[in-house]
């Protein structure tokens, strides 16, 4: 296990490496002078932009400047945001409670929602039902996840004024989780119906319905617990996902997470504060797939003995 | 496995005599997601080509009729809050989520494509480097990297096309490399090495031909996602720009007037939904005649 979980640790070390050439590089494929872009609404005299220059090391050559980025990050020091008028690293801190709280209970949705439909479906296989469900699916599939949370909003906070049409509270974070967290159940719930199906063919669960168990006890304990296991293998990439669907869904509902700010980031053309950010995002979801892979070894003992 | 698969020594679909296509199309209207799929995606490409016969109104006019009014006999979908007509907008539109999709999958196909078949063709560590770099940023997700692009490139709907078509690389290079690593050990495959075929022979006479069935599929779903991509990054103000008749811009300008005027909120994204949906749908269909054993799940 140990093992498993070191080799788990250093392929996320190699993907966050790989994160940190990248953004190095990146402020180098920008076509024209990058200093002036960023700074292009300020009054910047020449002598300014060349400090400016100076100060983030661009007049080296790239590997020096490599070198002492990655030297600077491993000290905690991402720079300073123009946008954010900060050190890049506070901004980002700032804003992350809130783009975890949303990602969190939209996963807790996508997988309740998403997971029990899943299983309905499977379980109702070739019915009505099971047709009703996918249709709901594929809908969920192909609606845009910010077109979803504008539906909600108009319905929830316009025309029912059940909910707040924008702030920092927690029912603010109804509304976006609850979209999200739709928007994700639909991908889970077409995973799990497959996952199910494959389930209930099997040996193991026909013998379980001949000894006489009650139906329940079949369904739950034995085949709903190793249909999981394919699902929760997806968790991790899902999270992913959540963290990307987070970016767009907060600007829908103005919350004010990490995701708002690298909108704003990429407008503003704050090049650190926007390299902090994919370096932060690589990070959280190296970390948390590093998490997910550990606890579905946990589960599984196959996976930790890699058969 | 014993006895041999006839499928598997049959050159690919792709090679197929015109008859055989003929019931391929057949086959795609005959599955119920294939020909919902194709009718929906025929009238985008209807609204597209004839958009100047089919919209009432100058997409681009302002004060076509009154501000921000309701759906009536003459603004089928009502109109915007410069009096612009909402749907001869979204008839307009249909040509730019077109381009969107034709240029975006094209660029991730055609690289994904390349990098797949290296990749699995190759082997030994430059498959194993070129895998890594694809899982690893595979992980940063489309969206973060369509970002970076931007950040790279500036704003604009071509530049997302782009940053959109650049995200979705890792993708297609995973797909490709998958069925590449699966065609490799077929025996036609192995026959073809052993008659002597040369390294380019092999790629692009063997390989290439069984890779394309499965990627018409993936590219089919791959425009959905790229057309969800360049709403969402229009949306944000990334993408189209003002005036452009897109529809997640379209969208965007809709937010801060949803409780006065809703169907400049409803129209697009229905216009969205439903072309995305079509998408699906046909890639299912596709997916149902190229692989007839999905057929029986």
């Amino acid at each position: 296990m140990a093992r498993f979980i070191a080799q788990r640790l250093v392929a996320a070390l190699i993907t966050i490496w790989i994160a940190t050439i990248a953004v190095t590089l990146l402020i180098h494929l920008v076509p024209g002078d990058p200093v002036r872009i960023m700074y292009s609404g300020f009054q910047t005299t020449d002598a300014e932009i060349e400090a400016i220059r100076e100060r983030l090391g661009l007049d080296q050559p790239v590997v020096v400047q490599y070198v002492m980025y990655l030297g600077r990050v491993l000290q905690g020091d991402l720079g300073y945001s123009i946008v954010g008028d900060q050190p890049v690293l506070d901004t980002l801190l700032q804003r992350f409670p809130a783009t975890l709280a949303l990602t969190v209970s939209a996963l807790i949705i996508a997988v309740v929602v998403g997971g029990s439909l899943g299983f309905f479906a499977a379980y109702k296989k070739g019915t009505a039902w099971d047709f009703g469900a996918m249709t709901l699916a594929i809908v969920g599939v192909s609606m845009p996840h910010f077109w979803l949370g504008l539906l909600l909003l108009f319905l929830f906070a316009m025309t029912l004024e059940w909910l707040p049409v924008g702030g920092s509270g927690w029912q603010n974070l109804i509304l976006p989780a609850l979209t999200l967290g739709l928007a994700t159940g639909a991908v889970i719930a077409r995973l799990t119906r497959s996952a199910m199906i494959d389930i209930f063919d099997q040996d193991f669960v026909r013998t379980a319905h001949a000894k006489g168990l009650p139906k329940t006890l079949v369904l739950y304990r034995h085949a709903l617990r190793s249909g999981l296991v394919p699902v929760v293998s997806m968790l991790g990439l899902q999270f992913a996902y959540l963290m990307g669907g987070a970016i767009v869904i907060e600007n829908v509902f103005a919350w004010n997470g990490v995701g708002r700010l690298a909108i704003q980031a990429v407008f503003a053309r704050d090049y650190p504060l926007i390299q902090g950010f994919i370096l932060f995002f690589a990070t959280v979801v190296a970390l948390v797939s590093v998490i997910i892979d550990v606890a579905y070894a946990l589960l599984d003992p196959r996976i930790r003995y890699g058969t | 496995m014993s006895a041999p698969d006839a499928t598997q020594l049959e050159p690919a679909a792709a090679l197929a005599p015109p008859a055989r296509k003929l019931g391929a199309l057949r086959a795609l209207l005959r599955s119920p997601s294939g020909a919902v799929g194709l009718a929906i995606v025929a009238v985008l490409v209807i609204a597209a080509v004839f958009a100047p016969l089919i919209a009432p109104h100058d997409p681009f006019r302002m004060a076509a009729g009154p501000r921000l009014a309701p759906p009536s006999a003459d603004h089928l979908m009502g109109t915007d809050q410069l009096g612009r007509d909402v749907f001869s907008r979204i008839v307009y539109g249909a040509r730019l989520t077109l381009q969107i999709g034709v240029i975006a999958v094209g660029i991730s196909l055609t690289a994904g494509l390349l990098l797949g078949l290296v990749a699995g063709y190759a082997g030994g560590w430059p498959e194993r480097i070129l895998m890594r770099l694809v899982d690893v940023l595979f992980s940063f997700t489309e969206i973060v990297i369509a970002l970076a692009c931007l950040a790279i490139l500036g704003v604009g709907l071509v530049n997302a096309m782009i940053a959109i078509g650049i995200a979705s690389i890792p993708f297609y290079a995973r797909i490709t490399h998958s069925v590449v690593l699966v065609e490799k050990n077929k025996p036609y495959f192995e026959a073809a090495i052993a008659a002597g075929a040369s390294r380019l022979r092999l790629i692009f006479v063997h390989l290439l031909p069984n890779v394309i069935p499965t990627l018409i599929v993936v590219g089919t779903l791959g425009v959905s996602t790229a057309v969800l991509a360049a709403a969402g990054l229009s949306f944000l103000g990334l993408g189209a720009q003002p005036p452009q008749p897109e529809w997640g811009f379209m969208l965007s300008s809709s937010r801060d007037l949803i409780a006065r005027a809703p169907w400049m909120m409803i129209f697009p994204g229905l216009a969205i939904a439903i072309t995305v949906l079509g998408f699906n749908l046909l890639g299912d269909g596709v997916r149902e005649v190229l692989d007839p054993r999905q057929r029986a799940r």
